[in-house]
């Protein structure tokens, strides 16, 4: 993504909550017009970090732009080009869906008539209900739809799929094509790797308040290392290629894990006449994840 | 049996710094008032000159009770017990909806219901706190007039007496918990059964028969309809009498039995009322944070305005009576004007200007509240939703202060109004030094104007109340609550028992309140008024300041 204009810039971000350090020294850069996934498990500091961008709390140290601009000073100018969407999604219980909807957009400079209706239609929203009565799936729709509803150049959303069944997150989805199509940039938070890795072109991993990875999808997959399933026709010729990482031998069969630069090297190796069957997975999302978090190989 | 000890324990200690500051509030103000009148009454003769004051004067009847003779118990428990078992209604019906229809609201109630305990568990773990807290709360009242040096058969009567209603009131938000579809509804509608109990007992008391010495007052039959009535019947200090008090005991007994099987049959979040369906799309002023901070504010403003313009024509419509009924007797008018000191006011003046008193620490409550709930949006995270959007943080805040303040104004306003109104339908006063307004007083025109006059007299000091809860949810957001109704709460008992209390001057000078002036009673004077207001503008200035260099969250 080199050469466009980064739409979110955050450097060497701090943020202190008394003694504990829910930031420390984050960077972040989300590239205009792409769908950025942030990902981390809970107490990362991704909501921390999106209320930061949203000038909503002030960082201890360290810069952020958004759009250019810094959110703490000029939160009004941010806002009115980014459409939110909260990890807890908490709203009037006294007001209909239909009522936060239009307040939330209102105060936007207005929905899209047509698109509101659509999306309440798709995302199956009774909106004369009083918000007391919605579920949590429900209320979660209520805020997607209030920031689908219009258009915006960056969407920030917090764990935007917590509480929808799998229907209204392929409507979800839906949603985030559409906006990618018109050449919006989103930024979404998450926990759940299958959605990042279906949705999004770059990703930011943090761990306790600090980018562990980042980067696109395709140069983080690269980092990682193909995992290696062959089975040979006799038992006894099994071999392993030199230099690979965790290898396992049962009777004929060898698993290992091969780093992208050691491939050519693997593969040569393997092409051999009692080899009976070669799987290799790519890379998962979940393996990187893995590396940072579940202590496995460092 | 097991699960509910369990339950017990559970909902007790989520609740025991709320309970506790209830109870021991509730019986310092015990002890207050009967440390004062040991200090301030101690004689017989002067107990009985107030008493043949509120004797002879519905509006005293209708805002204390009855009294019950010149016993300097009797006289406490007259002066306190309306007051009291109001806050022990309130202190009841909140403790019993928090842990009813508010958790089954929030989905606690699921939590809990999903382990293995009886479906009516729950409430009969709340029944059983309820019953606790307010046994505590009558050993607590009972041991403040022990203290304030009352006889002990009479104080622990009196504590029974106070305890016992507040049994009535858990009952009572019981059964309305199992109605209403919401937390806010049940709190609401179980509220306004303690205000009813209130004011049933009020007319009753108000129209009561008193004794040919002035002594004590037979309530009129209305207060038989009011468990605030029942519990007066109980004369502790006097001829006492306990059967009242298990009526009440009973009663709620009886309201137990049948809430308890009805929470057990019914769904998890079904009730009687079901939650009205509403507009599809925002109506006039749906799109504005102004139309939002109005509509999150109306249901509950409505309510101060009314509680105001209730007070508000009581002053008009009982201040001209109290002044011919002290008029058609000389010697509690030469009482009267002994006790008032040289220059005699109008006693109807001085009655109203007592009530719009009250109605301007109202004004001030529906104001702190509309801040406080600034602090509720925050605290739940939807402002956290508003201000992701176009907006300033100063123009929400100016939306919500905007609201608070006009909340003020119309509450202040309905008191004067009322007031206004209702000394137009009632009997001309009587010229004379004592009675009625001056002499040659001014026609009725002029009258509704000075009485709204004399309600909006009270703006500046309910404005700075509000201010300074401004003020303390842009510096001291998690500290807002207390800061918000604490100073509310002194400057009520201040205005209310100041005097009473014999405090200090400069104690007394703390309360906003006491700058106002006393209209109709005294002048209007500018300059104190002018000075609040310009507080109210720095005040509000400095924490539009702070809420912009602070940060946001729960």
């Amino acid at each position: 993504m080199v050469g466009q204009a980064a739409v979110v810039e955050a450097s060497g971000l701090v943020k202190s909550f008394g003694r504990t350090r829910a930031l420390d020294g984050l960077d972040l850069s989300v590239a205009e017009g792409e769908v950025h996934g942030f990902l981390g498990p809970n107490g990362a500091g991704k909501s921390t970090t999106l209320r930061v961008l949203l000038g909503l709390i002030r960082p201890t140290a360290g810069g952020v732009r958004v759009l250019g601009r810094d959110p703490w000073t000029e939160p009004v100018a941010v806002h009115r080009d980014i459409a939110y969407v909260p990890g807890d999604v908490n709203l009037w219980p006294n007001l209909t869906g239909g009522e936060v909807v239009d307040l939330l957009t209102g105060l936007r400079g207005g929905a899209d008539a047509g698109l509101r209706e659509r999306l309440l239609a798709e995302f199956e929203l009774d909106p004369a209900r009083k918000v007391r009565t919605y579920s949590k799936g429900n209320r979660q729709k209520v805020a997607l739809v209030a920031a689908f509803a219009r258009r915006a150049r960056l969407y920030l959303l917090d764990e935007p799929s917590a509480g929808l069944d799998p229907l209204m997150d392929a409507v979800f989805r839906a949603q985030i094509r559409r906006v990618r199509d018109e050449g919006s940039t989103v930024l979404i938070s998450s926990h759940i790797l299958s959605e990042v890795e279906q949705l999004c072109s770059a990703v930011t991993i943090i761990r306790a308040g600090r980018a562990v990875e980042s980067g696109s999808l395709e140069a983080l997959r690269h980092l990682r290392r193909t995992h290696f399933r062959v089975t040979f026709t006799d038992p006894g010729a099994a071999v392993l290629p030199a230099g690979v990482h965790d290898a396992r031998r049962e009777n004929g069969t060898v698993e290992f894990d091969a780093d992208a630069s050691q491939l050519p090297g693997v593969l040569a190796q393997l092409a051999r006449p009692d080899v009976a069957s070669v799987e290799a997975a790519p890379p998962s999302l979940e393996s990187l994840f893995l590396r940072h978090y579940g202590g496995g190989d460092r | 049996m097991a699960s509910v000890l369990r339950l017990l324990r559970a909902q007790a200690r989520r609740d025991r710094w709320q309970l506790l500051a209830w109870i021991a509030g509730i019986g310092l103000l015990g002890l207050a008032i009967a440390g004062a009148t040991a200090s301030q009454f101690g004689s017989e003769a002067g107990r009985a000159a107030i008493v043949a004051v509120a004797a002879g004067s519905p509006a005293f009847l209708f805002l204390r009770g009855v009294p019950d003779g010149y016993d300097a118990g009797a006289f406490v428990f007259f002066n306190g017990f309306s007051f009291t078992a109001v806050l022990t209604g309130l202190m009841s019906t909140f403790l019993v909806v928090r842990h009813s229809r508010a958790d089954e609201e929030s989905g606690r109630a699921e939590l809990v219901g999903a382990a293995p305990v009886p479906r009516s568990a729950p409430l009969a773990a709340t029944l059983l706190l309820g019953l606790l807290a307010n046994l505590l709360l009558a050993a607590a009242v009972a041991l403040g007039y022990l203290a304030g040096g009352l006889p002990a058969g009479g104080s622990g009567l009196a504590g029974l007496a106070v305890g016992s209603v507040g049994l009535f009131f858990v009952g009572a938000a019981a059964l309305v918990a199992q109605l209403m579809p919401s937390g806010h509804a049940a709190n609401g509608t179980a509220a306004a059964l303690v205000g009813l109990a209130y004011l049933v007992r009020g007319t009753g008391d108000a129209f009561g028969t008193p004794d040919a010495t002035l002594s004590r007052v037979e309530p009129a039959w209305p207060s038989w309809f009011s468990p605030i009535g029942w519990g007066q019947l109980t004369r502790p200090f006097t001829e006492a009498d306990p059967v009242p008090l298990l009526v009440l005991v009973g009663v709620a007994v009886l309201l137990a039995a049948v809430v308890l099987p009805v929470r057990g049959r019914r769904d998890l979040g079904a009730s009687l009322l079901a939650e009205r369906a509403g507009r599809p799309a925002a109506g006039f002023g749906g799109r504005s944070l102004l139309g939002l901070a109005w509509r999150l504010q109306r249901s509950t403003l409505a309510g101060w305005a009314v509680a105001a313009a209730v007070l508000g024509l009581l002053s008009g419509a009982l201040g001209p009576v109290l002044a011919d009924a002290v008029a058609g007797n000389p010697s509690l008018a030469e009482l009267i004007a002994r006790l008032a000191g040289g220059s005699a006011p109008a006693i109807a003046d001085v009655f109203i200007a007592a009530l719009l008193g009250i109605t301007g620490v109202l004004a001030a409550a529906a104001g702190v509240q509309a801040v406080l709930r600034l602090r509720a949006e925050e605290e739940a995270g939807r402002l956290e939703l508003l201000l992701a959007l176009p907006r300033s943080r100063p123009r929400w805040f100016g939306a919500g202060l905007s609201v608070a303040a006009f909340s003020v104004l119309a509450v202040t306003l309905a008191a004067g109004l009322a007031a206004g109104t209702a000394s137009l339908f009632a009997d001309a006063p009587a010229a004379g030094p004592l009675t009625g307004t001056a002499a040659g007083g001014p026609d009725s025109a002029d009258r509704f104007w000075l009485l709204v006059a004399s309600a909006l007299a009270h703006l500046p000091a309910a404005l700075v109340m509000v201010a300074l809860a401004a003020l303390a949810f842009a510096a001291l957001p998690r500290l807002a609550v207390a800061l918000g109704w604490g100073p509310l709460v002194l400057a009520l008992v201040l205005g209310q028992f100041g005097g009473l209390l014999n405090l200090p001057e400069w104690a007394q000078d703390l309360s906003p309140f006491h700058h106002s002036s006393a209209m109709p009673v005294e002048d209007f004077a500018a300059a104190p008024a002018l000075t609040m207001l310009a507080a109210v503008v720095v005040l509000a200035l400095a924490a539009t300041f702070m809420l912009r260099h602070r940060d946001l969250g729960a």
